[in-house]
């Protein structure tokens, strides 16, 4: 029977002594199950939108032991005097006030039992508490490989062979994950992929020489088909570009035994290194990176490696090489020398663009389908200025040093004609120009186009898509999935029951089983009710009631409108009532969580993978620096290269690692500064890839 | 890329069997890209002679679901009434069975995604989808993995509609395991360079070489590795060992197979999905490969239909907008009306292509799938499938209402059509006597 992989969890734990009152498995046998289906875990976790309580719950995956511990745990959270008076039970049966309603039913058998746990905890010795468990698990190792995604590719294949075709547009497509496509965890290669590098490294090997060595990739004139030392030259010198770091003995001779034989074969030089060149680039030690290695003298390439394919999504260039070469990137100031340098370049430009368009997800705001009677002006061609629009605000706030924060605040954008007459404005001299806006409510990435379309249906407009928008990608909280089997349509409008979206999703929040998620995205959506599916401002909801097909002759279409309400606020933001993108741009701009989130997100793509508890330092550190810089993205991006270099190992800094995060004289990240920084980091999670959740 | 080649391509055979003529140079013969448990599925064969031909399996799928009232017929037995959707199957009526009833229960576990990602990955390998992908090998993998050793290609993987909200569960039919999707070839002339593109020899050879040293540097790199690391190295090894088997063996002479026009639209989808049928049963015949896939239109697919007259919305949202209305219905009606006229295209072809006394169809298996049954509610409890051809024994020429899983169906094919000795396949209890 085949087995399916399973994760395995490595358990290091200690049993906390309970005094066997209620035996030694009652917790995990008899009152989780209740808060399992009381579904606590999905907002209380470290990545959910009660991240900043104090409850927060172990994995789906986590053992007994664990389980126990974490019921143990719970001995902090309960007032000891009066346990039946604490917010364990107090909440959840929604006797005080509880953001996600009511869970367990007052006076029920359930609550009966969460009762009997929390007035024996204030029993337990206070030893057994001080050794309260916090039920670490190891986590699924990780692997350190990570596969060139299809951009790194393309530019890289550009960067060594100057070519200019991106042959990766061909390969299948890369999926999202986490957000991003890059993440490691999903980079497999299946035969389809294996099979697309190997025409591909044949045809750009053969391109390479077709008409001669017109890309000087043979570092000398070799006097025949035999000569030996222009050949072992070009290996060597090819292949620790291609390989990123210098050959191995063993990897010398292999590919000098396949130029001998084919250029014997053939009788000339340049077929040799045609076959060498095609060989190398479906090597693995091409396609992955490695992120480390037990040479001591590959560290620094290692380190190159890491920086170019970071800064500029590219190979690293001759400089690079060159200071790897003489093992001159091993400090942090090295480190941070070198990436100011290679953020001046270019190349880091395509860099923060791969970045921004993954993480505001241009792909889904290209790809988008509008109903063409309604929104007759919406085409690729508009799309593609909508996404450029977001991409030089973006590039904008970077690399002419403004505050970062301005992202949802700016009270203009770069707009050509066609967006300016989405927004009622007057045509810029010049496409792409800077443009004032007037007062009013548009202002930042939430009053762009893209945002707006990207998050709207068909037809209409989504509050509940705009609200979970908000949530991922710019609180990086996650909201759970709707219940299987649920019918999430929305009641159909019709010309006798005209009706806002407010008045639709109604239903989400009056029912129990929909408003305990739905309360955290619906009321972030309404406040942008008057930006319609295309990101057009409108003052009232103009609904279109076509005739059916064959009745065009006797009826025209109806038009009916309805006034707009777009109070809304962010559930678990204190003071975040708003009433349009402007203010809630403003309240997101001061929010820690949404500081932060920035931060994770850049980390996430720059990883290629998720956060983990181990990444604590690296984060509040980068954090610090991002904020004592007054939001500079290029010092954010400065100091993720720094410990991302320079961490020995890929699950990122230890103590020591973010130890070179600061030069003397700089803050340190002290351990009472956690304080300020209460929303805790996520554990690797379940994917929730929402980008179809229209069902 | 095809090169000019020793071999014609446009040589007849008469008749397939061992005796094809093929001119190899260090490679392995034909005999053994044979079956050798081959000669016991000669079900229906009838000649006596025991058949050398091996049963296929291809797993065929469209997105979305189905409208229920113009698709499942109301009577069961022989003598059932074809409906509109059903109708193209008119002169196929005794080769296909129509079951329903059958549930997906995996699809309703709790879990990340959507109801799309996960009626999807319970559909194809009866486990959860795991947020990334499915949760285990999909069927036609399990089978291709007992089966598909000897076979030029394990397995093929081919798709017509690129329409798509873009996830991996989406896009992919064909799972190698947990969390890796075999995503299938999308362009008719790829798909041809792939399966029947002749080589010569010295580039074949050349090919070789490089793959050689390849292996040698992932070989050399695994030993520094620690254990995700090495599986992910394994992984590409498997990779490469597949490309170089289909590189280096040569197609056999073969009856005619028409290199598809590399001009004309590649967006017509009707026109596609005939090249690739094409090409598949070309596949089969040819033994290139015993099982394959074929997606029509992806996971909650949002293929726009211009030659039905349908470009306003996109398959998905005329599955939830206004389904009530007549129009709705009707819409709905043509567009699954057209995929069962590709399946029908294809069991024709299947049927013209002869196999000793008897035809390819029947030494096949078809699965038709859905994620859904009922499109709109993503109705996952009582799904709709169609089983196709006369391999193993299969029950045909009738529409049966079924208790049990999908998981049992695909459990009793395997086993009882293509001897795969499962203990079991997630989500199956019991064989279906029904059915084979």
């Amino acid at each position: 029977m085949l087995s399916c992989q399973r994760p395995i969890l490595a358990v290091a734990l200690a049993l906390a002594l309970i005094e066997p009152a209620l035996g030694q498995d009652f917790f995990s046998k008899n009152v989780y199950p209740i808060l399992q289906k009381a579904g606590c875990r999905s907002c209380h976790a470290e990545d959910g939108v009660a991240s900043a309580t104090r409850l927060h719950f172990p994995p789906d995956s986590a053992s007994n032991q664990e389980i126990e511990a974490f019921g143990t745990s719970l001995a902090s959270l309960v007032d000891h005097e009066n346990p039946e008076l604490s917010l364990l039970i107090r909440k959840p049966t929604n006797r005080v006030a509880h953001t996600g309603g009511e869970r367990i039913a007052p006076g029920s058998e359930d609550e009966n039992l969460l009762l009997r746990w929390l007035r024996q905890l204030p029993k337990l010795v206070p030893e057994t508490l001080a050794s309260k468990l916090s039920g670490r698990s190891a986590h699924k190792e990780i692997g350190t490989m990570r596969r060139l995604t299809h951009s790194q590719y393309n530019n890289t294949v550009r960067d060594l062979l100057g070519d200019q075709t991106r042959p990766a547009s061909q390969f299948p497509q890369e999926d999202f994950v986490h957000g991003f496509k890059n993440q490691s965890e999903v980079q497999s290669i299946p035969p389809l992929l294996a099979e697309a590098y190997s025409a591909v490294a044949e045809r750009l090997a053969r391109n390479a020489f077709r008409r001669g060595d017109t890309h000087n990739l043979i570092p000398c004139r070799p006097a025949s088909w035999r000569d030996a030392a222009c050949r072992d030259k070009f290996i060597r010198q090819f292949g620790r570009r291609t390989f990123r770091r210098p050959l191995t003995q063993d990897e010398q001779s292999r590919y000098v035994q396949l130029f001998a034989r084919e250029a014997k074969h053939s009788g000339k030089f340049l077929t040799g290194a045609q076959m060498v060149v095609e060989a190398m680039l479906q090597s693995p030690n091409f396609l992955f990176r490695m992120e480390e290695d037990s040479r001591p003298e590959w560290t620094s390439y290692i380190v190159a490696s890491r920086l170019s394919y970071f800064l500029w999504d590219t190979m690293p260039d001759e400089r690079l090489f060159q200071l790897a070469a003489a093992g001159a990137l091993g400090s942090p100031d090295e480190v941070e020398q070198a990436a100011r340098l290679m953020l001046k370049d270019p190349r880091a430009q395509q860099a923060l663009d791969e970045f921004v368009s993954q993480w505001l997800r241009f792909d889904r705001a290209l790809n988008t389908v509008k109903d063409r009677r309604l929104f007759p002006q919406f085409n690729p061609g508009l799309a593609a200025a909508m996404t450029e629009e977001t991409r030089r605000l973006v590039a904008h706030l970077v690399w002419d040093r403004k505050d970062f924060r301005e992202l949802f605040t700016a009270e203009y954008s770069f707009l050509n004609s066609d967006l300016a007459s989405l927004y009622h404005l007057p045509a810029p001299n010049e496409e792409f120009e800077r443009v004032q806006f007037p007062a009013g409510d548009r202002a930042g990435i939430l009053g762009h186009a893209s945002f707006l379309t990207l998050t709207s249906k068909p037809e209409e407009t989504s509050p509940t898509e705009r609200g979970l928008f908000i949530r991922e990608h710019f609180l990086c909280q996650r909201v759970p999935p709707p219940p299987p089997g649920v019918n999430s349509n929305l009641p159909p409008l019709s010309e006798d029951k005209p009706r806002t979206n407010r008045q639709r999703l109604e239903i989400h929040l009056s029912s129990e089983s929909c408003s305990g998620c739905h309360r955290l995205v619906d009321p972030i959506g309404f406040g942008f009710e008057k930006f319609d599916a295309i990101g057009q401002r409108r003052e009232t909801l103009a609904l279109t009631f076509f005739p059916a097909r064959g009745d065009e002759e006797k009826r025209k279409p109806t038009k009916v409108e309805l006034e707009l309400d777009t109070n809304a606020n962010i559930q678990g933001i204190s003071d975040s009532e708003f009433s349009s993108p402007k203010e809630l741009g403003a309240i997101l701009a001061k929010n820690r969580e949404c500081q932060m989130c920035v931060v994770r997100q850049l980390f996430r793509f720059a990883q290629g993978r998720t956060e983990m508890p181990e990444d604590r330092p690296v984060l509040e550190g980068a954090f610090q620096t991002f904020e004592d810089s007054q939001f500079q993205f290029q010092e954010l991006m400065i100091i993720l290269a720094k410990s991302m270099a320079l961490s020995s190992d890929a699950r990122s800094a230890s103590a020591e690692g973010s130890g070179f995060l600061f030069r003397k004289g700089e803050r340190k990240v002290a351990k009472s500064d956690t304080k300020r920084h209460p929303q805790s980091l996520a554990m690797p999670v379940s994917v929730d890839t929402r980008q179809s959740f229209r069902r | 890329m095809a090169v000019k080649t020793i071999l014609s391509r446009r040589t007849f055979l008469r008749g397939l069997g061992a005796s094809g003529a093929m001119v190899c140079v260090g490679l392995p013969p034909l005999e053994a890209m044979f079956n050798s448990s081959g000669t016991a599925y000669a079900a229906t064969n009838g000649t006596g002679r025991g058949s050398p031909f091996e049963s296929r399996f291809l797993l065929w799928f469209n997105g979305n679901g189905i409208p229920e009232k113009y698709w499942i017929p109301t009577e069961t037995g022989s003598n059932y009434t074809l409906t509109p959707c059903l109708s193209p199957l008119a002169p196929f009526r005794n080769d296909v069975h129509v079951i329903t009833g059958l549930d997906n229960p995996a699809a309703r576990k709790p879990g990340p995604g959507n109801d799309h990602h996960r009626s999807m990955s319970a559909l194809v390998s009866g486990t959860s989808f795991t947020g990334q992908g499915a949760g285990c090998a999909s069927i036609d993998e399990v089978i291709a993995q007992k089966i598909g050793g000897d076979s030029r290609f394990r397995s093929l993987q081919i798709g017509v509609c690129q329409e798509s909200f873009g996830e991996s569960i989406q896009r992919n039919l064909s799972w190698a395991g947990r969390d890796r999707p075999l995503p299938p070839e999308m362009i008719p002339h790829k798909l041809f360079n792939r399966v029947f593109g002749t080589k010569d020899v010295d580039w074949v050879t050349r090919k070789r070489s490089i793959l050689d040293a390849v292996r040698e540097d992932a070989a050399a790199l695994k030993t520094k590795l620690g254990k995700p690391d090495q599986q992910r190295v394994e992984e590409y090894l498997g990779s490469v060992r597949d490309l170089e088997r289909a590189i280096t063996s040569l197609p056999p002479e073969y009856s005619k197979v028409e290199e598809p026009d590399l001009s004309g639209d590649l967006k017509d989808w009707p026109r596609i999905a005939k090249l690739q049928t094409d090409l598949l049963v070309h596949a089969f015949a040819a033994r290139q490969t015993q099982v394959a896939s074929y997606m029509l239109s992806k996971c909650q697919g949002l293929s726009r239909f211009p030659w039905l007259g349908y470009t306003a919305l996109r398959h998905h949202d005329y599955t939830h907008e206004n389904v009530e209305t007549p129009q709705g219905m009707r819409i709905l009606r043509d567009i699954c009306k057209w995929h069962v006229e590709e399946f029908a295209y294809l069991l024709a072809k299947l049927k013209s292509i002869p196999e000793g006394e008897a035809t390819l169809l029947d030494h096949t298996c078809v699965l038709f799938i859905h994620e859904h049954a009922e499109a709109n509610s993503h109705k996952n409890n009582g799904l709709a499938v169609i089983a196709a051809g006369h391999s193993g024994g299969l029950k045909t020429g009738m529409h049966t209402k079924m208790t049990g899983t999908i998981g049992d169906l695909y459990w009793t094919i395997a086993d009882e059509i293509f001897q795969s000795r499962l203990s079991g396949f997630p989500t199956a209890d019991r064989k279906l006597s029904a059915v084979v």
